[in-house]
């Protein structure tokens, strides 16, 4: 299959001088279309900040982000949001959603980014969604209005909402419960097999990508080990 | 549109922040629309009664002459369209003598209709009737109660020739200016011009009053030029009482803009602290696409909706002001004027637009990453 994601050489140091950390020291990788992958890593090893490149909301020090084809270090600020909200769908490490908003306006909110009234066929699809999060009876709630859990279910779904091609995920899971945890991740291998979405998802629990297809191991920001990963789902 | 759909939702959140920025605006615009009425009001009355019932400019004889000619004041509002009405009059100065007082009389004579054009005499009575026949005059109020000359009484004057006249007082009015209603009195054209001398042709003056107070001294000399006259227009005379309105209105101006600076700041400084509080949620709305324009539209929309709202605000208190206003018995009523309220409701809202730059600007700088990292 074609690729569909290329990091090539990325490099990224924070600060200057005395106190500059070098996050990532040239990890390079490509993503095939369709792909079921995992990054781990310990804590500080850099799997967010690699995250961060791949979904264009950082820039790298150096290296370069190649997204279906296109060489995403020459787009500018504009060009970066417009692939975002097409391309990419992104579960935040922390629950990030508009607490002004109900939850079927934070669901639905990338179509309204990108300037759609929802289509007969997204609406049901957002139902669906919510029901696949065990959200259902939720979308009228105000989002700051639910648990922990339950806000970071909607931010997946919200991650699902535009059909983007590739879903960047760090810790997903990390507030849910082993039983909502199961299911989000049977939801990710449902629209991965059903839709070919790609999906690169960062946990340091070594239980979770062992449930992926293929695991990315980055330590002191370089990539370690990159397996191939037999998954009996 | 989400842009403006985010900025009504972010006001909605904080409902006691909008409605206190909103009040601020308000409160702001009313005191703009009263104070602006008020001086507005407050100089037209004084214009008013400085010149309301004056002539604007009066034509006198030109060099080397001592009448003008009965058809000047034709000629005159025939070529000049400000001209509202132009009355050839006989003026002269009298000295009323009784047992022990001697007082100068400034006697204006002319025709009754056209005099009634200028100081509105027949609206002015307080006894007796504007009628002026043959013989007849109308003094002032205060004349009246200090010399004790009543509607009906006789009143004799010694004429500039020397000669002494009888006129019989047809009625008392009040032209709303002490020295007027002391010094003023009307005859007719006919008994002005036996007391002067004068043929049925030659006038001393025309008074003219113009649609216009302050085209006066142009018109004036235009008139001059083209009729070999003297011209005298009432802004020469009344410079004092210009300079003090002009220096009304640029106070009252210089209120207004402080309070305007205010309001600037105050809608400033709530849309920065807005800005600040909302940083989560459009490094949010970055990362799943917005771009930096929408993301920065949404301050100019708060600030569009907080400027309206309150402006509206704003003029409903201005009308509840200048009606309270009313209710206090001030000697002039305040106009509420239409075009004035418009500009105030403009310059709010252009105000609030302006004031929403600086946070508009820092939200579409906002990078994503600063608030995906900090959590
Ligand atoms: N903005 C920043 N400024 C300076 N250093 C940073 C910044 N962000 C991350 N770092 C450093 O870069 C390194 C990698 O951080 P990163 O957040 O990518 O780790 P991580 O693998 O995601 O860790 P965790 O599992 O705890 O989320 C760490 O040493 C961290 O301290
Ligand atoms: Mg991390």
């Amino acid at each position: 299959m074609a690729d569909l994601l290329v990091a090539d050489a990325l490099e990224k140091v924070y600060g200057e001088g005395d106190t500059a950390t070098r996050a990532l020291k040239g990890v390079s990788f490509t993503v095939a279309e369709g792909e079921f992958a995992s990054i781990v890593g310990q804590s500080g090893s850099g799997k967010s900040t690699l995250l961060n490149l791949i979904g264009l909301l950082d820039t790298p020090s150096s290296g370069q982000v190649l997204f279906a084809g296109e060489n995403t270090t020459a787009l500018g600020r504009k060009g970066r949001s417009r692939v975002r909200n097409e391309g990419l769908g992104f579960v935040f490490q922390f629950h990030y959603l508009l607490p002004e908003f109900t939850v079927w306006e934070n669901l639905t909110m990338p179509a309204q980014i990108a300037g759609r009234t929802l289509s007969a066929d997204e609406r049901s699809r957002a139902l669906e969604t919510l029901a696949l999060l065990g959200l259902e009876g939720l979308e009228k709630k105000n989002a700051n209005q639910l648990s922990g859990g339950q806000k970071q279910r909607v931010a997946i779904g919200r991650a699902l909402m535009n059909r983007p091609k590739l879903i960047l995920a760090d810790e997903p899971t990390g507030n849910l419960d082993t039983k909502n945890t199961a299911t989000v991740y049977e939801l990710f291998r449902t629209i991965n097999a059903e839709l070919g979405t790609t999906f690169l998802i960062v946990t340091h629990d070594r239980a979770v990508a062992q449930q992926t297809d293929r695991i990315l191991e980055v330590r002191d920001g370089e990539l370690v080990q990159d397996v191939r990963n037999d998954y009996a789902g | 549109m989400l842009s403006f759909k985010i900025a009504a939702r972010f006001l909605k959140s904080s409902p006691g922040q909008s409605a206190l920025i909103m009040a601020g605006i308000a409160v702001g615009i009313a005191t703009q629309i009263f104070v602006g009425s008020l001086i507005t009001s407050l100089q037209a009355d004084l214009i008013d009664s400085a010149v309301g019932s004056s002539a604007h400019i009066t034509l006198l004889p030109g060099d080397g002459q001592t009448t003008v000619p009965g058809n000047l004041a034709a000629e005159a509002s025939g070529s000049e369209t400000l001209v509202s009405t132009a009355v050839p009059v006989r003026t002269l100065s009298g000295i009323f003598v009784d047992s022990d007082d001697s007082v100068p009389l400034s006697i204006t004579g002319g025709d009754a209709g056209l005099l009634d054009t200028i100081y509105g005499l027949s609206e002015r009575m307080t006894q007796g009737s504007f009628r002026l026949g043959e013989g007849e005059v109308v003094v002032g109020t205060v004349f009246s109660e200090k010399y004790g000359i009543e509607a009906g009484d006789e009143l004799d004057v010694l004429l500039p020739s020397g000669s002494p006249a009888t006129y019989e007082v047809s009625g008392v009015f009040d032209l709303g200016q002490a020295t007027a209603n002391e010094r003023f009195a009307f005859v007719d054209a006919g008994s002005a011009a036996d007391a002067l001398g004068m043929d049925d042709d030659e006038y001393s003056a025309v008074q003219i009053q113009l649609t216009d107070v302050f085209a006066s001294s142009e018109v004036a000399a235009r008139l001059a030029d083209e009729f070999d006259v003297e011209a005298a227009d009432w802004q020469a005379e009344n410079e004092q009482l210009l300079s003090g309105l002009a220096a009304q209105s640029g106070s009252s101006a210089m209120i207004q803009a402080f309070v305007l600076i205010a309001v600037a700041l105050g809608i400033a400084s709530t849309l920065a602290i807005s800005a600040v509080q909302k940083t989560r949620q459009i490094g949010i709305l970055k990362a799943i696409g917005m771009g930096d324009a929408a993301a920065g539209r949404i301050f100019l929309w708060q600030a569009a909706l907080l400027g309206v709202g309150g402006t509206l605000g704003g003029i409903a208190l201005g009308y509840a002001l200048i009606a309270l206003f009313g209710v206090v018995p001030v000697p002039f009523s305040i106009r509420p004027e239409p075009g004035f309220i418009a500009l105030s409701a403009g310059i709010g809202i252009t105000v609030a637009l302006l004031s929403s730059v600086i946070p508009a600007r820092s939200t579409s700088r906002l990078d994503p990453i600063e608030v995906i990292q900090n959590g």
